[in-house]
């Protein structure tokens, strides 16, 4: 029996549609070309003015300190939220679980506006802060719903038998509780961090003098400037960056091969 | 103790330990690093750029009330927008003796003439480039868009004032024409160049032409005299009925931290030498009359540099059309309607 080929067909069909803009920036980033359109010769040009590009790195030094400290205070308090709303029925329940998943559903320019409005009434100086508080407040919503997803499939009754057999309530959440939501937790967590690094929209209105992150960065150099393929360059070795980091990851979760 | 750290405080400044910064919101690479590092080296300062990359986002946070900035670099039309918020500080002539260097041709055509609040810093044109290599008699005319010979493989700016501003210039009108019966001319001219062009583009086009997709393409001459730097087939031409010049300007917020520090940046981009290097690193032409005596001959071979005088002189600055703006976007919305 000849075996269908659409299966095939479909796979390769998906690999393409997920990887050929990379493969077409990564290839771009050693093109002679300035604009990308042909193959004008291999070069390196773009690595050595990515090296010299100071605005550049800055702006990767600002999104990297936002989505680090962002992601472990949304991973914290959206695993809490996630807890508290699930653990406790209240009147309120329907309004509090509301207002967690408000800023998934408000369109980002409405927030960014309305979160500006307010440091400026406020009298905040918008900088490095108000950007931090913003993606906290977003990503507090995601880490809370990849956390309450999880604890579907918890059985609080765990907890319970945990403390019967002498656990404090102390070690009942560390030991049992923790373990069972880590995935969650570290999903939610991935997620945050994600939106962090890219946001454009909230952050171009809460950013201020001297805190352009790298997506800002790029959209200005979309415009002006003369070395936008430095930006490939970038993005190839971030990617590479991140294929080893995930490799790594692999390599220590995967337990001992059995002899 | 702290009597002392207070007297220490004070003195702080004087000795030079507490840098100032100037904070620039500027578009991405429109000043020479080797300038800023000279003018951070000079004045015992640091410079700290920010980038926009419209000016409709950068004025809608300014708006909104971001602050903190010293100098912005909005185009023309929106020095006009922001001068008439009132949120924009008058410049101390003299402590810009440089000046003296700014075109005066270019005064005659921006808003602000007399630089009551704002500095031309660039000029751009929005002109055509063709494929010479494809394209043997090319015209530097706008009926460049009537040719059918180029099988669609060309475009026009995906803007109202740009196309139809060019449409009208090809009429011989103004391009801030608010005249409703000269707006339906340009709109049958447009509807015409519709049926030869492959789309309406704004970012494509350098890709484009740079590759040979497209063959003629409307677009700045900033953008485009890159587009020539990599690829010698590549030829701008500025149609000769004129066209639509944009000029990026600097202005002061009121509410800048350092406007005394801002003011000394301003005057240093004036500079002639300052401008030659300036102008030359980012590719976009200053108009500071002693700085092009100073740059290299290539720089001035560029064509949107050296624009004749009789095409300069039909050449105009887009203008805030107030509430005769909504019979642009009415005819502008025909275009786009029409097959």
């Amino acid at each position: 029996m000849k075996r269908s080929l659409l299966p095939l067909l479909i796979t390769a069909l998906v690999l393409v549609f997920f990887y050929a803009p990379l493969v077409v920036l990564v290839v771009n980033s050693f093109n002679e070309s300035r604009f990308g359109g042909t193959w004008e010769g291999f070069t390196l040009k773009w690595y050595e003015k990515l090296w010299a590009a100071d605005e550049v790195w800055a702006a990767l030094w600002v999104t990297l300190k936002v989505a680090v400290t962002a992601t472990l205070a949304a991973t914290v308090l959206g695993t809490l939220a996630a807890w508290v709303l699930r653990s406790y029925a209240t009147k309120f329940q329907g309004v509090h679980h509301g207002l967690v998943t408000l800023p998934l559903v408000v369109p980002d320019l409405l927030m960014g506006m309305a979160l500006l409005a307010l440091f400026v009434s406020l009298g905040v100086e918008t900088g490095i802060v108000t950007i931090w508080i913003a993606h906290v407040t977003f990503c507090i919503s995601y880490v809370a719903m990849v956390v309450l997803g999880r604890l579907r499939d918890f059985d609080p009754t765990l907890i319970d038998a945990a403390r019967d057999l002498g656990a404090s309530p102390w070690q009942a959440a560390r030991k049992v509780v923790l373990p069972l939501l880590l995935p969650g937790i570290l999903a939610g967590a991935l997620l945050a961090f994600t939106l962090s690094i890219d946001d454009f929209v909230i952050t171009f209105f809460v950013s201020g003098p001297g805190t352009t992150t790298l997506p800002l960065r790029i959209a200005g150099m979309m415009k002006t400037s003369r070395n936008l393929p430095v930006i490939n360059a970038l993005s190839s070795l971030l990617l590479c960056l991140t294929c080893l980091a995930v490799t790594v990851s692999y390599r220590l979760n995967r337990p001992p091969a059995k002899s | 103790m702290n009597r002392l750290a207070l007297i220490a405080a004070a003195f702080l400044p004087l000795c030079g330990f507490a840098a100032d910064t100037l904070h620039v919101y500027t578009w991405a690479d429109y000043v020479s690093p080797d300038v800023v590092e000279a003018f951070e080296d000079e004045h015992d300062c640091k410079v700290v750029i920010d980038t926009f990359d419209s000016n409709e986002s950068m004025y809608a946070r300014i708006k909104a009330g971001a602050a903190g900035y010293d100098l912005i670099f909005p185009t023309s039309y929106m020095v006009k927008v922001m001068q008439a918020e009132g949120i924009l500080r008058d410049l101390d002539h003299a402590a810009l003796p440089n000046l003296k260097n700014i075109d005066p041709d270019v005064l005659t055509k921006v808003h602000d003439a007399k630089m009551t609040v704002s500095v031309p810093y660039t000029v751009g044109y929005a002109v055509i480039a063709v494929r010479k290599d494809r394209i043997k008699d090319a015209e530097a005319s706008w009926t460049m868009f009537d040719r059918t010979d180029l099988g669609r493989r060309s475009t026009l700016f995906d803007d109202m004032r740009e196309t139809v501003g060019a449409a009208l210039k090809s009429l011989g009108y103004s391009l801030n024409s608010r005249d409703e019966k000269q707006l339906a001319e340009a709109r049958d001219v447009v509807i015409r160049w519709k049926k030869n062009i492959a789309k309406f583009d704004n970012e494509g086009y350098k890709a484009g032409l740079d590759s040979g997709e497209f063959l003629l393409v409307h677009g700045y001459s900033g953008d485009l005299f890159q587009v020539t730097e990599e690829n010698d087939r590549v030829e701008i031409l500025v149609p000769k009925e004129g066209v639509t010049i944009g000029c990026d300007e600097m202005v002061i917020p009121k509410n800048a931290p350092q406007p005394a520090l801002a003011l000394k940046f301003i005057n240093y981009l004036l500079d002639a030498e300052v401008a030659a290097k300036n102008m030359q690193w980012m590719g976009y032409l200053c108009p500071n009359t002693e700085a092009l005596k100073r740059v290299s001959a290539d720089f001035l071979e560029n064509p949107a540099v050296t624009v004749p005088e009789e095409i300069k002189a039909r050449c105009e600055v887009i203008d805030d059309l107030g509430p005769d703006l909504a019979k642009w976007t009415k005819v502008w919305d025909e275009i786009k309607a029409a097959p």
